[in-house]
């Protein structure tokens, strides 16, 4: 038989954003499922996010509610969700509570009611909330086992796709039958990280098709779940052919030290004390490609968009209209307790929107503190995912990182992350002839020379200039404490485009 | 915490709906007792028996210090109404349901009070578009949102 001949499996939209790209396109048509978690994690709304997203008056959702919480309140805070719509109460999505069954029959009474409605409504989806409560009762393996065994059976070949939510411990997988005959599996998880929630959840089983494994950050807001996977959402996006393009600055000199400008789809660090202009620099990296008509977005961590913007107007960096006219994108995310995966939705979010080419994340150590606790000490690993995917969809990343200025190292990074980019450019301290003035120096370009110069540069009302020849009177200039030697200055002119003179 | 008229309202239109019926289909029971019922019924489905008992108890108490008249009545365990409508003829102060219409079906203040309350309650919880949609199942000739047509039913 060939592959053209092998039963196709639907794939239904779970509703929850994002967790589609999770569990592979969808979930499997007519499957049986467990959502299991611990209380308010998110089990109820996440199964009525799947209903509504897939229940229709010809094939409407059963939602049989068990012990715990009364359909009454359930519902009441339900409907503060957005995604719930009252007009599909009871047309489209029927609930039918069990509890009496339950409480004064054996399990057999619970399948015979749960078939009866069943063959009669013919319904897509059916929901038993909660699962666990109702099979709490004390009863034999034996009776369980053959419980859900028929349970599955009868509610996949009246070709419903199934839900049973629960409240199980990790430790129960093993020998609970139900986790051997469902054909899903969803695990949520909520742990308390420092003051802070940490939310992530796992399809630890999912037949036949594949799903993105690992654990996956989710959120509950007034939109209901909502899931970051950790491929950001990219799978599947092809990587664009590399470009030998080189991206401008903006300030010629330092263009020409990288050897033409930062190639497209690299991820740059520029490293530097406080003070130094890491921020300027970037300002100018983002003006520089808009007024190229390359779309930017800056994520801000450290200040507000309004004060950034009103930054870069003293530098005479215009990024208001570029924001009124959907070119530039300030993201301000708020701070403390952020997952790397729900700040790359929104950077992902606007790159889509805007047709982003270049994005500054300003900066790396204020991004570390606006992440939840729990997440920070899985920043590194985060950060290598993110900007995997942000370059592998051609976006250029300039990201800024404070490091401690030393006079007895050069460190490039105080996040040892200096691997995760292609190129580096380092800005210090030197204390020269009584001043302390700053140099640049780019460290490393990956795939590309660059030229080895130490740059003084000063940051004026125009940004930052580089000034116009390079200091070989002095060693140990990364030093920080440089010694004046008696070599002469460089034979050659400085260029055309070179910046001012210092002023003596 | 008093009734919003529109509440009150729409437990007049359906045991004035039901009037009707009672006069063409069953003859000698309670309007009022027929929507109880029919509330009962449906919300016992979607709420279990215990979510209706509970609701139809805390109107009962809700009703009863507004209309004494229901001072005997109760709610049993499995939701049932105990002592309401026996008898039509004991009803002190019988109001007209749509005095447009007098006399085509009368219920007593306290019963309509009470029908009043549990829309109430189910309002207060489920918002009216939900409370509605289990009304329109339930009465699906009646009309919700409409004062003038006649006893509730669709033109």
């Amino acid at each position: 038989m060939s592959t053209q001949d092998n039963v196709k499996i639907n794939k239904l939209p779970t509703g929850v954003p994002g967790l589609d790209e999770i569990v592979g396109g969808g979930l499997p048509e007519y499957s049986f499922n467990i959502i299991a978690g611990e209380p308010g994690s998110g089990k109820t709304t996440l199964a009525h996010q799947f209903v509504f997203a897939n229940a229709t008056p010809e094939r409407p959702a059963l939602y049989f509610t068990v012990l715990g919480e009364s359909t009454i309140k359930m519902l009441r805070y339900q409907q503060q969700y957005t995604f719930f719509d009252p007009a599909k109460l009871p047309g489209s999505i029927r609930f039918i509570n069990l509890s009496q069954v339950v409480l004064e029959n054996d399990l057999g009474a619970v399948l015979e009611q749960i078939t009866k409605e069943v063959e009669k409504a013919s319904p897509a989806v059916v929901v038993v909330d909660s699962f666990r409560t109702m099979v709490r009762k004390p009863q034999s393996d034996m009776d369980l086992q053959s419980f859900i065994q028929r349970l599955a059976l009868f509610l996949a070949s009246w070709q419903a796709t199934t839900f049973l939510i629960g409240e199980y411990a990790e430790d129960e997988l093993r020998d609970n039958p139900i986790f051997t005959v469902a054909d899903g599996l969803i695990w949520l998880r909520q742990t308390a990280e420092r003051n802070s929630i940490v939310r992530k959840l796992q399809v630890i089983k999912l037949r036949g098709q594949n799903s993105v494994p690992g654990l996956h950050t989710f959120r509950i807001t007034n939109a209901g779940v909502q899931a970051f996977s950790r491929t950001f959402g990219l799978t599947g996006h092809l990587k664009d052919p590399p470009s030998h393009r080189r991206l401008s600055f903006g300030i010629p000199e330092l263009d020409k030290m990288l050897g033409g400008g930062v190639r497209e789809g690299d991820s740059v660090l520029v490293a530097g004390s406080s003070g130094t202009g890491k921020s300027v620099l970037a300002t100018q990296f983002i003006a520089e490609g808009i007024r190229k008509g390359e779309p930017g977005i800056i994520a801000v961590f450290e200040e507000r968009p309004q004060a950034y913007t009103e930054r870069a107007t003293s530098l005479g960096l215009d990024l208001k209209t570029p924001q009124k006219d959907e070119k530039l994108t300030i993201l301000y995310l708020r701070p403390l307790d952020l997952s790397v995966d729900e700040t790359m939705h929104s950077i992902l979010d606007a790159v889509q929107k805007i047709g982003a080419k270049r994005l500054v994340i300003d900066s790396l150590a204020g991004f570390e503190m606006a992440l939840s606790p729990g997440f920070r000490a899985d920043f590194r690993e985060s950060l290598y995912r993110m900007i995997f995917a942000l370059t592998g969809i051609g976006v250029t990343i300039l990201s800024t990182v404070e490091v401690d200025e030393s006079f007895t190292e050069f460190p490039f990074s105080t996040y040892s992350i200096s691997f995760l980019t292609d190129d580096i450019i380092r800005l210090r301290y030197v204390s020269i002839d009584g001043q302390l003035r700053k140099i640049m120096v780019v460290i490393k370009m990956r795939g590309g020379n660059h030229l080895k110069d130490i740059r003084e540069y000063e940051i004026t009302s125009k940004g930052v200039e580089i000034l116009s020849t390079r200091l070989t009177n002095y060693q140990g200039l990364i030093s920080g404490i440089p010694v004046r030697s008696d070599r002469p200055g460089p034979k050659e002119e400085p260029s055309q485009d070179a910046g001012i003179k210092r002023k003596t | 915490m008093t009734i919003p008229s529109k509440t009150r309202d729409l437990a007049h239109r359906l045991v004035a709906y039901e009037a009707v019926a009672t006069k063409t289909t069953k003859p000698g029971k309670s309007a009022t007792l027929r929507v109880y019922e029919k509330l009962r019924d449906g919300l016992s489905e979607f709420a279990g028996v215990a979510g209706f008992e509970s609701i139809a108890s805390r109107a009962l108490a809700l009703a009863k210090t507004e209309a004494p008249s229901l001072n005997a009545v109760q709610v049993s365990s499995d939701g049932e109404l105990q002592g309401l409508g026996r008898d039509l003829g004991e009803i002190e102060n019988p109001i007209d349901i749509d005095k447009d219409r007098a006399g085509e079906s009368q219920a007593g203040e306290g019963e309509i009070i009470l029908i009043a309350r549990i829309l109430g309650l189910l309002l207060l919880f489920l918002g009216e578009a939900i409370v509605l949609s289990l009304l329109r199942i339930t009465w699906p000739g009646a009309v919700f949102d409409d004062r003038n047509s006649e006893n509730g039913r669709r033109e």
